[in-house]
Parts: C-alpha cells; structure tokens; sequence
C-alpha cells in the first residue's frame, strides 16, 4: 500500500519536521489542532488541518479515537505520531492499524515490549546486553532499601516510570527520607503521562554519559545503525544539547556500542527508526543498556547532518514495505553536528515560561539547521512541552560545529516576549570543559552558578528595544513626573 | 596649532599641581559648568548627553579643573536623570583627557546625607576616578575631613579642603584662621593642597572677603587659595577680583550662556573684568567663547527645569541660602503649594541662623530649610498667615530685640518658644546631639534642647557626642551590604553599583531597575525625546549605540483602552508594538508569598492537588508536619511538590484547586505549631 496522505498526530516542533519531509516526498500533510493551538504554524504548515478537542491533551493530543476518525474524514490513510504525544503508545499503534491505517513507526508489539521498561531489561540481559542493577515494579520504600542492601549499593538511585521516558516521571533520590515522596511523585507523573504507574529504581551512575544509537530498520530484518549521538548534558533529567558523533568514544568502542545496539534491535526485529539508550561510565570505560525509545526522537536531526540521510523519509519508505535503501557499509558519517533545544524556560530556574512571542528572528548562514515549532507572535500555551525551537549546527569537525553554534545563539538567535534557555545553552556552548568535551550528565547542575555569571553579554540590537520601550512610554505618557 | 594653554593634568603629583599653580602668571579658573552651574540654576537636571559636549572645549582651555562631580548632581543623576556617576566620569576622561576631573565631598557625609562610618568613606573615597577632591564640612569640622583625606592623599590626588564661608557676626578672620591651621595641621603643610573658601551662598561683601584672603596669606604666604562663589547677591564678580587682588590664585565660574543667578560668575566676563584691573586670567579665550556658544544650542531644551523664583536676591546674605538649594527649595515650596510663604521662610531662616549657629550648605542646608519651612508651614496651618507674622514677631523679638535672653521674654512667650523645635526633624535632633560633629562657635542654649526634647532634654544632653563621627560610628559590615544589594536584584553586583548602593540605598536600586528595563536611554536620547518622547507620526530619532546606527520612528499612538495604549514605532525599518500602561491600567492583584510563615508557588504552574494523596485534601486549621507535601503544582508536564517546611497549623489556603499560579503567589500561611 502507497501513503497518499499523512495525518500528523501531534503539534509544534515534531509536527512541523514530519510535514517538511512529507512536503519533500509530495505527500499532502494533514494537521491537528487543539482549541489554543488554532493558529499554531504546524496547522499552516500542513496541506489542511482539522480540530481534535480542547487544550489538556487527554482530551486532544492523546485521544486516539478522535486521532483515528480524524484521519479517516481527511482521508489520510497513514499516521505519523511524532515525537511525545501518543508516538510509544502500542495501544494507538495497534489502533490505527485496526482502523487500515499505515503506522509509520515500529510494530505495536515491539513497541509494547520495549515501553515496559522491566521488560526490555529482561530482554537486553537475553541478548547479552550489559544492563543497570535495578529492582522492577517497587511500590514501597521499603522494598528499595533492602534491594539496596542486597546489591551493596548506596545512593543516589533513580526511580522512573517503567513505561516512561523524556524524564517525566523520574526522580533521582539521594536520601533514604526522600524516598516516599519521591515514589509517589515519580507514580504520580507516571499515571498522567503515560497512564501506568508502575516504577522501577536503578543504581544511579554517578557522572555518566547518556550515549545513544540511531538504529533504521526495514521489515525484511535488515538492521542499520546510522552511528551514535552524546546526549549527555540535560537538566532536570531532560536532555537539551546533544551532538554526534560523541566526543567520548574512541573508534572501538563506538563499534562496539553500534553493534550492541544492532544486536539488541535485531533480537527484538525491530523496523522503522529508533534509538537504542546507553549509560556511559567515562572512568571505567562500561557503557549500560538503558532503554529503546521506539519513535522518532528529537535530536534524530544531528544524526541527519552527520550523515546526509532524511530518517522521516526512511520511516515513511519502510512504513510501506520497501527495504532499506542502504547497506551498513554505505554509511559514512563525515561531519560533527550539534543540537540545542530552545526551551520556553527561565535560563535559571527552568521554570515554564508563558506567553506570546513578540518577536523571533532566527539565525542564518553556513552550516545551521533549525526546526521551528512556533512563528512569531504565536502564544507558548502552557499545557504542553516547553520546546518550541531546535537549533542545530555542524562543522567538518567538533569546533567547528561548537563555533557556528556560538554565532547561531550569540548573534543570530533573538526572541523576545518569553523567557528561554539561550543563555543558558550558549554559556554551556562557551564554557572550557565543554569545549573539551568533558562533561557528564551533571554538568549543568555543578556548574550553575558559572553558567549563569556567563549570561551578561549584552547586544545593542537587544538594547535598543529597551530604549524604545521608553520612548514608547514617554510619547505616551508624556514626560516624566519629576519633570 | 597654537600654544597649548593646558598647565596641569590628571597624572601629575599634587605638589606638582600646586606648584604649576604658584608659578602661574595671574589666576587660574574651575569652571563649574558640568556642576555647581546646573545644580544652582537647573536643579541638576543638565544631562551629560548635553554637557559632554562642553569637554572638547574645556580640553583646551587651560583650566585648572572641571567641577563635575558632587552629591547632588550624583544624587539626582540616579534618581532623575538616571547615568550613573562612574558613566560621567568615563565620559569625560575619555573626551577631555587634559582636564583634573574635581567632586565636591561632604567629609563624613561623603556624597549623602548622613554620616558614614570610616570604612564606607575608605572604601568608597578609594574607588571614584577623581583628580581634585574639595572637601568641604557644613560645620567646618576639620575633624571629619580625616578620612577622606588620607585616602586622597594617599592615592596621590589633590585634596582641595574647603572652609566653608559665610557673613555672620562670629565668622570673624580670627575664627577662619583657627580652622585654616587645622586644616594646615591635617594636611601636613600647604604643599599639597589648595585651600577653596566656599562661599556657597554668595555672601561675601567683596571688602570682607579682600580681608578674609588677606588674613590668610599673611599667616600662610605660601598657601594656593581658591574662591568658590555663588552669584545670588548680585555681587559675584567684585568679590572675585577683591580675593584675586588678595592673592587668591585660582577663581570659580561657568559658561556665560549658562549663568542666571544662583550658580557662579560668567567665565568671559571675569577675564575681561580682571584684566582691566591688571591681574591676567589664565584662559583659552577662543576655546571658552566655544563652550560659551556651544551651552546656547542646548540650553533652551532646559526651561523648564529653571528655578520659579528669578533674579538676584541680596536679602541671601541675611537667610544664606546657598545658590544650591535655590532652585529645589523653591520646587519644593512649590509642589508642596506654600511657594506663597517663600519670604516667610527666608526671614525664619535669618533668625533661626543666628539661634543655632552653623554653615548652610549640605547637609545643614536641609536642615534648615526642613526645620524653618516646617516650622512655617505649622504656623500657617494652625493660625493661617497671622500666625505666621506672629512666629516672626516672636523670633524677631527673642533675637534682635532681646539678643537671645531667654528669661527676658515673657512666660507665654518663653512657653512658645519651648514647644518651637518639638516637631522639628530628626536630622535636627541628631545635630543638637552632635550626630555630625561638633557645631563651629559652640552648642545651642539648653532651651534649644528644652524645646527640641522636652522633659527628656537632660538625658538626651548627656547622649550629646564630641566626637567626630568618625571617632563614633561603628564600621558597617560591607559584607552583609553587598549580599542585600545582591538578593535585590538577583543577581552579583558591579563594585560601582554597589557603590552607588552604599551611598543611596533605596535610589541606587531604583537606578539599576530603571537601567536594566530602559538600557542606554539616558545616555543616548537627546534631551527633547527624554522629556517629551516623540511627538507626532514620521517624528524620530537617530543614535549610535555600541558603534551602530539606529533611528526611532514613531508610528503610531493609539487610543487608550482599559488603561491601554499600543504604540508603533519602526526600530532601524522594523515594525515593533509597544503596549504602554496608563495609571488606569487594571491590575489584577495577586498576592505574594513574603514571610517565612507564607508559602509561595516554586514555579508558574496549575495547582493540580491541595494536600497528598495519603491524607487527602488539606482544610485550614488541619496541622501538617515537616516535609509533609501540602499541594502540588503542575507546569509542562512536571509536577512540582509543595512541602511544608515545618511542622506548622493552615492558617489560610490562599488558591483554589486548579488555579493557575504564577511564580511567588502566595499558597498557604502557615503558623508554626
């Protein structure tokens, strides 16, 4: 069966990257919105564009029978589910295929056996994958406590959703006290993000690397890895830079971590694209299965640069049968690209930041990639994600990518109206250790304070927006008091 | 070009200034243009983004220094004009680099108001890029200049003391020369120094101050004197050749297009009027006809910032206010709506100056003027002007007439007497009891204190200090200061602000606020677009900032609505929206947690429970302990738990269920239990 028409089940920054490459492919694009997303740019973005429900997203985003009927009136004969939303939901994926809808993602089943946590634990053990020690399906403090005597290990641990991922519901507990109110807060952002509260606790790995590999694969059980990315720094378990390849890896490890994750998708017969998780213990050299997240991930963007592939398209060649269009050998990665995630946040405190987008200009020049979810003048609404902008950026080599990056957040990058992560992103960008690739997953944690006596740089093009605030309000208001 | 008229610089030692000095041919000028001028005249409202224009003139033109700094124009300048003084400083150096950059300091008061501890002055005094320091003590206590003086001194900039002048019966030659041998005494000689007399109020009859300078060259042949003079008696210029014809060596004036009537003498009219009576001014006369011109092109923007009441006054040499608090007197008697009861004040001033007896000049000036305009004001609520004509008769009598004797007044009299200084300001009290030193001829009558403490008098009497307050103040912990700085605004401070901080606290912080929201404005919109913004549609305005170009177009004023109003402008082409609130703006109120007992909202977010799952929903009065999780916010699909951060009693639940939260809103009040 060909795909004639894609129905888009999700909204900002993923919506808008699948449309990009159905518009690519001449594939007509169908979007939806919710009631505040009316105006979003992925509903014009799209060829058309219907209405799912109100704001919260159970009642939109997540409603996988209006998802299906939405498709179904707009004629759309397959679904791509983005990134988030209902994207590792097996119970939708099996739905669309119920309803004689192409899924464009991997198989329900392997979604399911991957989405439980527990599971795809028991399953990397089988195909000699080094896994993390953890207990499965904790419920109380108690149990913790004597798994951790047992094992001989000491805190911090870490709980999480079995069914989880994106750092929703995990919490890293560093005290025994901390323990109760951790589980029900980790159960309790379980329940309402992926409606299963079943947690499992891992050994937390002190300053390890988050390293992942991008797996494609075709229903003939062909198995590519397309190399691995470094998705180390993030902040409250939420990654927001990443790069590939990483600057952790020698050549054999990288090897040796590539083929892991081939071998493990192969033993599950994975098709379409995903990302095979890793721990990274930089002292020892260990690297730890972690998780399969079975979708298209939002970083996928820096694995494209590297290699020149369009992994939408892969997704949507395999959704339809074809096999791989590619061999392991043909895969030449020649670049460094890195990613940063532009966070609607306050740079210090990560808290959301709400409201309308006076003004967006974006970076431009050699070498920059964006995915944009939102145009200038959107509202950033609070009941969803807080990214609304990608920038990416690449180079022949590690500091060349870090130098256009600089100049895409220092000079190019200016929006106003809302808070964001940029000065964060472009201290990090700027600071010593991680221009020399030294970083662990706490970096940003450790090093707070300097990133933030990083922010000040000033640039009169901000500037002079402040010296029009005030001739605003004097043409306005007329002079002064003292005056 | 021609010969370079420039005989002393930043750089130099101040025994070399002072010796360039002596071996000037004639007198030597400071124009105060970029300060004493625009203090006097305009309230300290001439911006630098006007007054640097002056300093490529002022480069060339042989002065001895530039007064452009001091407390009041530093005051103002973050207050109302909002630069910073370092950002005047820094601007000047670079635009006229020849020039000795010269403040004007209130010792122990430094650029404030009150007395700082020795540690503030020293570390405050060591860290302001100024060449020539005239220090000047409202009570000439030369005790007080200590500090200030060491550090100027050892930083090898000259140290200008100032005493401060005015005509009264007790300001005798013989009492100023016990103050100059102070001063001579602190200074270790008069090889490093320039002694100013200060003549802040324009007081000096031109044969009183000829025999004041007289006097104290004869005891101190070898001392450089400087004569600083306002102008309201109409006097100004006699009075300097009389001092130059003394042996005063260097002289005070400003721009000629700038003076009116409170500020010093015209700098073009000085020259010409000197040199005829055979003393040679030591002037670029080219250079100073152009600042002269320049002044004229952006003076006029200033109108209204002139002083209400104009023209000379000689009466000043009987109430003495000094030229620098003309004009904001006059503004305040003005917004205050008793401008009517000026020259009613201005003669209790002539009476209560000779009752207690000090120099009207910062921070007496205010005293004064506080004291004897509240005093009035009191009176005329109380009886209306007849009671006012009666308060003057009063003091007239117990003064003129019956030269202070107290007990010569009749008991009614005395009785009314006794309640005069009962409401008078703190800062009144604080003088009386020595809180700035002590007084120059000696403390006020006991009845003074009678009248100020009433039956506590005796016990306030023996808190009355001798001691200097450098002596007194306990050091400030600068520490604890710059952290409080540093909690405002959220974020490190710069050594300038926190400066800035140290001197005025709460305008210092204003400052910042202002600077942070509105930027460069001060320093780069000319003064019409500060005052009125632009005017009509197609009005704009062109600047460079950082070394690029930038214009202002207004486009459009909209209509007001709610309290609304959007203005268009094109910032360099592009179409921005600016939405400006009115004071009818509505503003939805919403509490702020603040004590330790309220507890605020960790982000933005939607309060999705009110108590934990375990015990359910809390209720007000319910007790919840330590650690226990009281509600719980949700923000972008991250929940965030609300603890209680001891065991404490609901007081009040302060939202309701799945009420949208901002950042700080108040939550809970909770009472320790």
């Amino acid at each position: 069966m060909e795909i004639k028409k894609v129905l888009v089940a999700n909204r900002g920054v993923p919506a808008v990257r699948v449309m990009i490459t159905l518009r690519d492919r001449k594939i007509p694009s169908v979007a939806v919105y919710s009631t505040p997303d009316r105006l979003a740019h992925h509903v014009f973005m799209a060829d058309e564009a219907i209405h799912v429900g109100e704001a919260p997203p159970k009642e939109s985003y997540l409603n996988q029978d209006m998802m299906i009927d939405a498709a179904l009136k707009t004629g759309a004969n397959a679904i791509h589910p983005g990134w988030g939303f209902l994207a590792e939901n097996p119970d939708f994926a099996q739905k669309v295929i119920d309803a004689g809808l192409i899924w464009i993602g991997p198989s329900p089943e392997v979604i399911r056996a991957m989405g439980d946590k527990i599971r795809a634990k028991k399953i990397a053990k089988r195909a000699n994958v080094p896994v993390v020690p953890g207990i499965e399906g904790v419920k109380s403090p108690q149990e913790i406590i004597r798994w951790m005597k047992e094992e001989d290990i000491s805190f911090p641990v870490m709980i999480k959703a079995a069914s989880g991922g994106g750092g929703k519901g995990m919490v890293k507990v560093s005290r025994e006290e901390e323990l109760k109110l951790a589980l029900s807060q980790a159960a309790s952002e379980a329940k309402k993000a992926f409606g299963d509260d079943t947690l499992l606790v891992e050994k937390y790995v002190e300053r390890a690397r988050h390293i992942e590999v991008q797996i494609v694969g075709d229903m003939e059980g062909n198995i590519v890895h397309l190399h691995e990315r470094e998705c180390t720094l993030q902040r409250r378990n939420q990654k927001i830079i990443e790069e590939a390849p990483s600057p952790a890896l020698d050549e054999s490890l990288r090897e040796e971590i590539c083929f892991t994750a081939v071998r493990l998708m192969r033993e599950i017969g994975y098709y379409s694209a995903g990302t095979v998780e890793f721990l990274f213990d930089s002292d020892t050299k260990k690297f730890y299965f972690l998780e399969v997240n079975t979708r298209l991930q939002v970083e996928h963007g820096v694995t494209e640069l590297i290699t020149g592939l369009d992994i939408v398209s892969i997704m949507l060649d395999v959704a339809t049968g074809r096999p791989l269009p590619f061999k392991q050998p043909e895969i030449h990665p020649n670049r460094w690209a890195i990613e940063v995630r532009l966070n609607a946040e306050d740079p210090k405190t990560f808290n959301p930041s709400f409201g309308r987008i006076t003004r967006l200009q974006l970076p431009h020049g050699p070498n920059v990639r964006l995915s944009i979810g939102v145009n200038e003048g959107d509202e950033i609404p609070p009941y969803y994600d807080s990214l609304f902008l990608l920038i990416m950026s690449a180079g022949t080599n590690r500091l060349d990518a870090i130098r256009v990056m600089d100049r895409a957040l220092g000079r190019g990058l200016r929006v106003e109206g809302i808070k964001t992560l940029q000065p964060l992103l472009l201290s990090i960008v700027r600071h010593p250790k991680y221009i020399k690739g030294e970083f662990s997953t706490r970096f940003i944690e450790e090093h707070m304070t300097e990133l933030i006596s990083m922010f000040r740089e000033r640039n009169p093009d901000e500037e002079v927006l402040k010296i029009g605030r005030y001739v605003a309000e004097i043409s306005a208001l007329g002079p002064q008091g003292w005056m | 070009m021609s010969k370079s008229f420039v005989y002393v610089k930043p750089g130099m030692t101040p025994s070399e200034i002072v010796k360039r000095v002596r071996e000037l041919d004639g007198v030597g000028i400071t124009s105060t243009g970029m300060r004493d001028a625009g203090q006097s005249d305009y309230k300290n409202r001439l911006r630098i983004f006007d007054l640097k224009e002056l300093a490529p003139f002022y480069n060339q033109m042989g002065l001895f220094s530039a007064e452009c700094h001091g407390g009041a124009r530093w005051h103002v300048g973050i207050m109302n004009r909002r630069e910073s003084p370092f950002e005047e400083i820094e601007i000047l150096r670079e635009l006229m680099p020849n020039v000795l950059l010269q403040t004007l300091i209130r010792e122990t008061n430094l650029w404030g108001y009150r007395p700082y501890p020795k540690n503030v002055i020293e570390y405050v005094v060591a860290r302001v890029d100024i060449d020539v320091w005239r220090c000047f003590s409202f009570l000439n206590d030369i005790r007080n200049m200590r500090a200030v003086a060491e550090v100027v001194m050892k930083r090898g900039r000259l140290f200008e003391p100032a005493i401060s002048f005015t005509q009264a019966d007790w300001t005798t030659n013989d009492y100023y020369l016990k103050v100059v041998d102070e001063i001579v005494d602190l200074c270790g000689g008069v090889d490093e120094i320039v002694l100013c007399i200060k003549d802040m109020a324009g007081v000096g009859s031109p044969e009183r101050i000829r025999s004041l300078v007289d006097a104290i060259k004869q005891k101190y042949p070898d001392i450089v004197i400087q004569y600083h003079r306002h102008a309201t008696d109409g006097l100004a210029l006699p009075a300097l050749l009389a001092a130059a014809q003394a042996g005063a060596k260097l002289l005070d004036v400003q721009e000629d297009s700038l003076t009116r009537f409170y500020g010093q003498a015209p700098i073009l009219s000085l020259q010409a009027y000197l040199e005829e009576a055979g003393i040679k001014v030591h002037l670029n006369r080219e250079a100073a006809e152009g600042a002269v011109q320049k002044v004229r092109e952006w003076i006029g923007g200033y109108d209204w910032a002139e002083s209400p009441f104009r023209g000379f006054d000689h009466n000043v040499t009987r109430h003495r206010m000094p030229g620098g608090a003309f004009p904001s007197s006059f503004e305040q008697a003005e917004k205050g709506g008793f401008l009517h009861l000026m020259p009613q004040i201005l003669r209790v001033m002539s009476l209560y100056n000779r009752i207690v007896k000090y120099f009207d000049v910062t921070p007496g000036s205010q005293i004064t003027w506080v004291t004897c305009s509240g005093m009035v004001n009191r009176y005329a609520k109380e009886h209306g002007l007849s009671g006012v004509e009666h308060l003057i008769r009063l003091l007239t009598k117990f003064v003129e007439e019956k030269n202070q004797n107290f007990s010569a007044m009749t008991k009614q009299e005395q009785k009314e007497l006794l309640e005069l200084f009962r409401t008078a300001p703190g800062d009144f009290k604080n003088l009386l009891l020595g809180g700035y030193g002590k007084l120059p001829v000696g403390w006020p009558e006991e009845w003074v204190y009678k009248s100020a403490f009433g039956e506590e008098w005796k016990e306030k009497l023996k808190e009355r200090k001798e001691l200097s307050p450098l002596d007194s103040l306990k050091d400030e912990d600068l520490d604890a200061q710059r952290r409080q700085l540093e909690d405002t605004l959220g974020r490190t401070a710069t050594e300038e602000e926190f400066i800035l901080y140290l001197m005025h606290p709460k305008d210092a912080v204003d400052y910042i606020k202002f600077r942070e929201k509105y930027s460069e404005t001060p320093m780069v919109l000319p003064t019409e677009v500060w005052r009125n913004g632009l005017r009509k549609p197609g009005d704009m305005v062109e600047f460079e900032l950082w070394g690029k170009p930038y214009r202002i177009e207004l486009v459009s004023v909209g209509d007001e609505h709610d309290g609304l109003i959007h203005v268009v402008l094109r910032i360099n082409n592009r179409t921005m929206v600016y939405t400006v609130e009115t004071p009818r703006a509505k503003k939805a109120e919403i509490r702020m947690a603040k004590g330790p007992n309220e507890i605020g909202a960790p982000v933005s977010g939607n309060v999705w429970r009110i108590g934990n799952p375990e015990r359910g929903p809390i209720k007000v009065g319910d007790i919840v302990h330590k650690g226990e999780e009281i509600a719980n916010l949700e923000a972008m699909k991250m929940e965030n738990a609300i603890v209680a951060p001891f065991n404490a009693k609901v007081v009040e639940i302060c939202v309701k269920l799945n009420e949208s939260v901002q950042e700080g809103q108040l939550l809970f009040v909770l009472e320790k239990v």
